[in-house]
C-alpha cells in the first residue's frame, strides 16, 4: 500500500532539507565572523523549509496512502542503506511542527542572542540541527532515522555547550551526549537485530503485522526493548532523565527548540513512527506505559521544589513526554501524537517567555525575578499564563484537549492504576506550574532602579522579534486545540497507525480532571500568592522529601558513583595499571634480563688473564686432589 | 584473480617520485631549507596526484589487479619486481598520498636538521607505497623493513617525551614482528615448492595443508598485528606516538599502522584462508579486547598524545574485528575503517602538533580555553574528535557501522560489547575536548597566534576528505567491494 510521490515533491523536499545543511556549511566555513549575514542565511534556509513543509501538509491533507521515495546511499556488502523520504500524516505533521518552531525560535534568537560573540556559530549550529531534525522526521528507514538521530545529538551537544567557556555548560553538553549515547547503543543493537532477522529496515515494512511471523516472540520483544532504550535516552525518560535539566545551561532559545519542543520529542516520535511494530509486543507496550508514568511522576516531583524557571520547565518537559508515552503505551496513537504537537507549541512558548524574563532580570531564580518586579513584564506574563494554563490542561487551550485525550484513553483501555497516576500527575502539574506563576505575579520588593530595569538594553528590532514570536505561539496555543477533530481524522492514514477507535466521550472525566486542576491551582494560590513573601510550599515542610526531589531522587549521585568508582576508578585504572606494570613492566623486565645475561657472558669473555689463570690453577688443583684421592 | 597489465608504469612512477625526491633532497645543501621543503612538497604532491589518478582510473567493473607491472629480479629464486593495485590497495595508496602530502605541509615549520628529516620521511614513505602495491612476498618483506628503520631515527632525533625509550621500544617491537614474518614467508614459499615468491602464483597454484596454513597465518597475524596495534602487543604504539614529532606521528598512526592490517589481509588472509577461519575467533577476541581496553585506558591518560594513541588502539581494534568476521561486510568495513582512521588520526596529530608547538605542553591539565585562544586549531581538533566518536556523516562512522553489523551477526557477544564501548569512546573524546578547548581562556596563552592560511591548508584537506567520504561513503565502499566481494566468493563461497 505504498506509492511513490510525484517527482516535484521529492525535489521540493530535497531542496528544503538540503538548504539548512548548505547554510550550516557556508556559515561554519565562510561567514562565521559576520553575524548578520549568518543569521540571514540560516533564517532564509529554515523559512524555505517551513514553506515547503507547510505546502506539503496542505497538499496532502487527504492523503490515502503513505508516499515513499528512496535512493541508495550506500551498499556495504549485503546491507543497502537508503536515503529516502516517507511522507505520511505523522511525518508531515512533525515536519511542519519542527520547521515552524525552528523558524520561530530562530527569529526570537535575533533579539535574544544579539551581541553574542558566537552569534554566527549559533546560527550555524541551529542550521545543523534543523537539517538533522527535519531529515529525521521524514526518514524512510530505521537506519536512516538512526543516522540523523545521532546528528541531532551532535547538534544538541554543540548547542548545550554553546557558551563553552562556562565549565557547567561544557559539562552539561558532555553529559547529554554520553547519556543519550547510552540509549543510542541499545537502539543500534536493536536495529542490527532487526536487520539480521528481517533483512529490511524500512519503516513501512517494520509496521507490517507480518513482522510477528518472521521473528520469534523473544527476538521481537528484545528488539523492541532495545529500540525503546534509545527512546528513553533521547526523550530523557527514567532512568536516563537527569541530563535534560542540566542541558538548560544552553541558551534559552536552544532549550525551547531542542530540549522541549522538538529534539527530545524525537524519542516519542520514534515510538509513534514504529507504533505498528511496538504494538506487536504487549510487554513493550506495558514497559512504555510504566516508564512513561514513572518519569512523569518523578519529574513532576522534582519540579515542585525547583526555584529555577528553566529547570521547572525542563522537569515539566520530561513529565509531559512521559504523558505522551503513557498515551502511546496504552494504544492511543492519535492521543500521543496530538499531545506531542500541542506540547511543542506551548512548551516553546513557556521557554521563550522564560528567556525574556531571564534576559531582563539576569537571573533564573523565580523568587529573585518577582523581587525585581517581574509582574511589570505584562506581555510576557500574559503569554506565560496562557502557556501555563495550557500546560495545566485548562480549557479552551490546546493542552486541555490533548491531555484529555490521553487520560480518556487510559480510562478506557488501561488498568485504573494508570489513570490514577495520570490524574495525580495532572494535579502536580497544575500545582508546580501555578506555583511559578503566582510567585512571578507578586508585587516587586525592590524599587526599580536603572540597573535592575535596564540590565540589557536590547535594540528595538530584537525586542520586536521576541514579542512577535511570543504572541504567535500564544495564538497557536489558543487555537490549536480546536483542530482536534481534523487532526484525528488526518492521522488515521498514518503508517503503522491503528484503525481509528470509536471516540469515547466520558462525561465524568473532564469534571474530575478540572476539579483536580482547580484544587491544585487553589493550593498554589493559598501557599504562594496569599501569604506574603513565603518561599516554601507544603513540600518544603518535609525536608527529607524536599531534598529527595531537589537532588533528583539521587539518580545523579548514583551515576557519579558508577562513573567514578566503576569506570574511572575500576576498569580504567586497572587496565592502565596492567599496561604500565604487567605488559610494559614485563617487557622492560625482559629487556633488562637480556642486558643482565649479556653482562654475565661479557664477563666470561673479558681478557682478565690473572683471573683466568687463577681459575685454571684452581680447577687443575681440584682435579689433581680428586684424582689423587679417588 | 585477474591481473591486467598497464601501458604506462604508473605504480613504479609513484615509487620513483619518492626516490627522486629523496635523491634531490640529498643533493641539496643542508642550509637551503626552503628549497628542500619546496622539493618535498612538490614530490609528495605528485604522489598524491598519481594515487588520486589511479584511484579514479581503476575500472571497478573489470575488477582484479590492474596497472600491473612485472620485471625479473632474481630469476633463480623466483623473485620478481611485481606491482599492481586493486580495490584493497588503491584506498591505501590514496591514503598514503594524502597523509604524506599533508604531513610534509604540517612539517613546514620545522627548522632543525631539515634535510635529514625530509630525506628520512621520503625513505619511510617509499617503503609504505612499495608495500601497498607489491605482489611479491620478497618485496613485501623488504618494503616492510624499509619503512621501519627511518622511524627509529625520526623519533630519536626529532622527538620529545622519552624519545630514546620510545624509539627503541618501537623498533624492537616491530623488528620482533619482522622476525615472525620472514620465517612465515619462507615457510610458505618453500612449502609450496613452486620456487616463486609471487603472491598471485602462490594464491592460484600452491596447495597448503590446513596445518601449514594455521601455523603460517598465526605467525603472519602476530607479526603484522604488532604493527597494527593488536592487543596485547599495542604498548609500543602510544609510547611511539607520543615520542614522535608531529609529521611522523601523522604518518605513523595514519599510514604505518595500516601496513600491519594490510599485511594481515594481503599475505595472511590471501595465502592462508583456512588459517584465517581457524584463528578468527581468537582474532575477534583480541580485537574486542583492544577496542574496549583501549578506550578505557584512554580515559585516564593525562597526556594529549597518549589519549590519541590509545584511541588508535581502540579504532584499529575495529579493523581487526572486521577482518575476523569472514564476511564481505566485515572485510569492506575493515578496509574502509583503515582509510577513515588514517585520515582522522592524521588530522588529530596535525592539530595537536600545532597546539603543542604553541603552548609547549601536551599535559591535558595545563591546557584549557583553547577554543577562544586558538579557535581554528581547536575546530580541527574537535572535528577529529567527533570523527573518532563516530558521528554520522563523518568518514569513520560508516566503517564502524558496517563492522558492527557484521560483528553482531558473527560474534553476538563481542558485537554487543563493542557497540557498548561507543559510550566509553564518546566519554573519553569529549573529556579531552572539554579539558583542552573549553573553559575560560588561560592568561598564559593569551598572545598565541592561531593558524594562518598556510597552516590551514593541510588541515583543510584532511577535513574535506573526512566530510566528503562521510557524505558519500559509496565512493570508497564501491572501490573496496570490487575487491572484497569476489575475494570472499572465491575463498569461502
Amino acid at each position: 500500500m505504498m506509492s511513490s510521490p510525484p517527482i516535484e515533491v521529492v525535489l521540493l523536499l530535497a531542496v528544503a532539507l538540503g538548504l539548512p545543511l548548505t547554510a550550516f556549511g557556508v556559515i561554519m566555513t565562510l561567514t562565521r565572523s559576520q553575524p548578520r549575514v549568518s543569521a540571514i542565511i540560516s533564517l532564509g534556509a529554515i523559512a524555505v523549509a517551513f514553506g515547503a513543509s507547510l505546502s506539503l501538509l496542505i497538499a496532502h491533507w487527504g492523503m490515502p496512502t503513505p508516499l515513499v521515495y528512496e535512493i541508495t546511499w550506500l551498499v556495504a556488502g549485503e546491507l543497502p542503506i537508503p536515503l529516502g523520504v516517507l511522507l505520511d500524516p505523522t511525518s508531515l505533521l512533525m515536519l511542519t511542527v519542527v520547521a515552524a518552531i525552528s523558524l520561530l525560535v530562530q527569529i526570537y534568537s535575533l533579539g535574544y542572542m544579539a551581541g553574542d560573540p558566537g552569534f554566527g556559530r549559533y546560527y550555524g549550529c541551529m542550521s545543523l540541527f534543523a537539517w538533522a531534525m527535519l531529515t529525521l522526521t521524514v526518514s524512510s528507514s530505521l537506519i536512516q532515522l538512526y543516522i540523523f538521530w545521532e546528528l541531532v545529538g551532535l547538534a544538541s551537544y554543540l548547542l548545550i555547550g554553546f557558551w563553552f567557556e562556562k565549565w557547567t555548560a561544557s559539562e552539561a553538553g558532555k553529559k547529554a551526549f554520553v547519556m543519550t549515547r547510552l540509549g543510542d547503543t541499545a537502539f543500534l543493537l536493536g536495529l542490527i537485530l532487526l536487520w539480521l532477522n528481517l533483512g529490511d529496515l524500512s519503516i513501512a515494512g517494520l509496521n507490517d503485522p507480518q513482522v510477528a511471523d518472521r521473528l520469534s516472540p523473544g527476538q521481537l520483544t528484545l528488539a523492541a526493548v532495545l529500540i525503546f532504550g534509545g527512546i528513553i535516552g533521547k526523550s530523557a525518560q527514567f532512568p536516563l532523565l537527569t541530563w535534560l535539566p542540566d542541558a538548560m545551561e544552553g541558551p534559552t532559545p536552544v532549550s525551547a527548540l531542542l530540549h522541549s519542543a522538538t529534539m527530545v520529542a524525537a524519542g516519542v516520535y520514534l515510538f509513534a513512527r514504529l507504533f505498528g511494530f511496538f504494538s506487536l509486543s504487549p510487554a513493550v507496550m506495558t514497559l512504555c506505559l510504566a516508564v512513561g508514568t514513572l518519569s512523569m511522576l518523578l519529574a513532576a516531583s522534582m519540579a515542585l521544589v525547583s526555584r529555577d524557571i528553566k529547570q521547572v520547565w525542563a522537569y515539566s518537559t520530561i513529565s509531559q513526554l512521559g504523558y505522551m508515552l503513557m498515551g502511546l503505551g496504552a494504544g492511543g496513537f492519535t492521543a500521543g501524537v496530538f499531545h506531542l504537537t500541542t506540547h511543542a507549541g506551548f512548551k516553546a512558548l513557556l521557554f521563550l517567555c522564560a528567556g525574556v524574563l531571564i534576559h531582563h532580570f539576569d537571573t533564573n531564580d523565580i523568587f529573585r525575578m518577582s523581587q525585581r518586579g517581574s509582574r511589570r513584564q505584562r506581555l510576557t506574563l500574559v503569554c506565560l499564563v496562557i502557556g501555563a494554563a495550557a500546560l495545566s490542561g485548562l480549557p479552551p487551550l490546546s493542552g486541555f484537549f490533548s491531555k484529555e485525550m490521553i487520560l480518556a484513553h487510559l480510562a478506557v483501555h488501561a488498568h485504573p492504576f494508570w489513570l490514577a497516576a495520570g490524574l495525580l500527575g495532572s494535579f502536580l502539574t497544575a500545582y508546580y506550574t501555578f506555583r511559578l506563576i503566582f510567585v512571578l505575579l507578586r508585587p516587586a520588593a525592590e524599587t526599580p532602579s536603572d540597573d535592575a530595569e535596564g540590565h540589557h538594553h536590547s535594540e528595538p528590532f530584537g525586542e520586536l522579534c521576541m514579542a512577535a514570536v511570543l504572541v504567535t505561539l500564544a495564538g497557536l496555543t489558543v487555537v490549536l486545540g480546536f483542530g482536534q477533530g481534523a487532526l484525528t481524522h488526518f492521522l488515521s492514514a498514518a503508517a503503522g497507525a491503528p484503525p481509528p477507535a470509536p471516540a469515547h466521550h466520558l462525561g465524568w472525566l473532564p469534571v474530575v480532571v478540572l476539579t483536580l486542576t482547580g484544587a491544585a491551582i487553589v493550593a498554589a494560590w493559598w501557599e504562594f500568592a496569599r501569604q506574603k513573601r513565603s518561599e516554601t510550599g507544603w513540600v518544603d515542610r518535609f525536608p527529607t522529601l524536599a531534598t529527595l526531589f531537589a537532588r533528583r531522587w539521587y539518580l545523579d549521585d548514583l551515576y557519579r558513583w558508577l562513573l567514578d568508582r566503576v569506570v574511572y576508578g575500576g576498569f580504567s585504572r586497572a587496565f592502565t595499571w596492567n599496561d604500565q606494570r604487567v605488559i610494559d613492566g614485563g617487557l622492560d623486565g625482559l629487556g633488562q634480563t637480556v642486558i643482565d645475561w649479556g653482562a654475565i657472558s661479557a664477563r666470561l669473555n673479558r681478557s682478565q688473564i690473572q683471573f683466568r689463570l687463577m681459575v685454571l690453577f684452581a680447577v687443575v688443583a681440584v682435579l689433581v686432589l680428586y684424582l689423587a684421592f679417588a | 584473480m585477474q591481473v591486467h597489465a598497464t601501458s604506462f608504469p604508473f605504480l613504479t612512477s609513484l615509487l620513483l617520485c619518492c626516490g627522486l625526491g629523496l635523491a634531490i633532497i640529498l643533493l641539496l645543501p643542508a642550509h637551503r631549507e626552503r628549497e628542500i621543503k619546496l622539493v618535498s612538497a612538490v614530490f609528495s604532491g605528485l604522489t598524491l596526484v598519481i594515487s588520486l589518478y589511479l584511484y579514479l582510473a581503476y575500472d571497478r567493473d573489470l575488477g582484479g589487479q590492474q596497472f600491473a607491472e612485472s620485471w625479473e629480479w632474481v630469476p633463480a629464486l623466483g623473485i620478481r619486481f611485481a606491482n599492481a593495485a586493486d580495490g584493497f590497495s588503491l584506498p591505501m595508496l590514496l591514503l598514503t598520498g594524502i597523509v604524506f602530502f599533508t604531513a610534509v605541509l604540517t612539517a613546514w615549520e620545522l627548522n632543525y636538521r631539515v634535510k635529514e628529516f625530509f630525506a628520512l620521511t621520503f625513505l619511510l614513505v617509499l617503503g609504505v607505497f612499495g608495500l601497498f602495491m607489491s605482489l611479491d612476498l620478497f618485496f613485501i618483506f623488504v618494503w616492510f623493513d624499509v619503512s621501519l628503520f627511518p622511524m627509529y631515527l625520526l623519533i630519536a632525533i626529532w622527538g620529545s617525551t622519552r624519545k630514546e625509550y620510545g624509539a627503541m621500544k618501537l623498533t624492537l617491537y616491530l623488528l620482533a614482528g619482522s622476525a615472525l614474518i620472514l620465517p612465515a614467508i619462507l615457510y610458505l614459499v618453500v612449502g609450496a615448492g613452486l620456487s616463486s615468491f609471487s603472491l598471485i602464483t602462490l594464491m592460484q597454484e600452491a596447495v597448503f595443508s590446513p596445518g601449514q596454513q594455521r601455523l603460517a597465518f598465526l605467525l603472519l597475524y602476530i607479526g603484522f598485528g604488532i604493527l597494527a596495534g593488536v592487543w596485547p602487543f599495542h604498548t609500543w604504539s602510544p609510547v611511539g606516538h607520543v615520542a614522535a614529532p608531529t609529521a611522523v606521528s601523522m604518518i605513523h598512526a595514519g599510514v604505518l599502522m595500516k601496513i600491519g592490517a594490510f599485511g594481515i589481509l594481503r599475505v595472511g588472509i590471501y595465502l592462508c584462508p583456512e588459517g584465517w577461519s581457524y584463528w578468527s575467533p581468537v582474532m575477534a577476541f583480541l580485537a574486542t579486547a583492544g577496542i574496549v581496553y583501549g578506550a578505557l585506558v584512554g580515559l585516564s591518560q593525562t597526556d594529549l598524545k597518549y589519549v590519541i594513541g590509545y584511541s588508535s588502539v581502540s579504532h584499529m581494534g575495529i579493523v581487526g574485528l572486521g577482518l575476523a568476521t569472514l564476511t564481505v561486510d566485515g572485510l569492506s568495513g575493515a578496509v574502509y575503517q583503515m582509510f577513515a582512521h588514517g585520515i582522522m588520526t592524521a588530522l588529530f596529530f596535525s592539530s595537536v602538533g600545532y597546539i603543542y608547538d604553541r603552548t609547549h605542553t601536551k599535559a591535558i591539565a595545563d591546557l584549557g580555553g583553547l577554543g577562544r585562544t586558538l579557535p581554528r586549531a581547536s575546530s580541527f581538533f574537535i572535528l577529529a574528535a567527533m570523527t573518532g566518536i563516530g558521528v554520522p556523516c563523518l568518514a569513520s562512522f560508516w566503517g564502524e557501522l558496517v563492522v558492527f553489523l557484521s560483528a553482531v551477526r558473527v560474534f553476538p557477544i563481542y558485537g554487543a560489547l563493542v557497540v557498548l564501548a561507543l559510550v566509553i569512546s564518546a566519554l573519553f573524546m569529549l573529556r579531552v575536548v572539554q579539558k583542552t578547548c573549553y573553559g575560560p581562556p588561560l592568561e598564559r596563552y593569551a598572545g598565541l597566534d592561531d593558524m594562518g592560511n598556510g597552516a590551514m591548508v593541510p588541515r583543510l584537506i584532511l577535513a574535506a576528505v573526512i566530510i566528503g567520504f562521510g557524505l558519500f561513503p559509496g565512493a570508497l565502499f564501491d572501490m573496496i567491494n570490487s575487491a572484497a566481494i569476489p575475494f570472499i566468493e572465491g575463498v569461502l563461497g
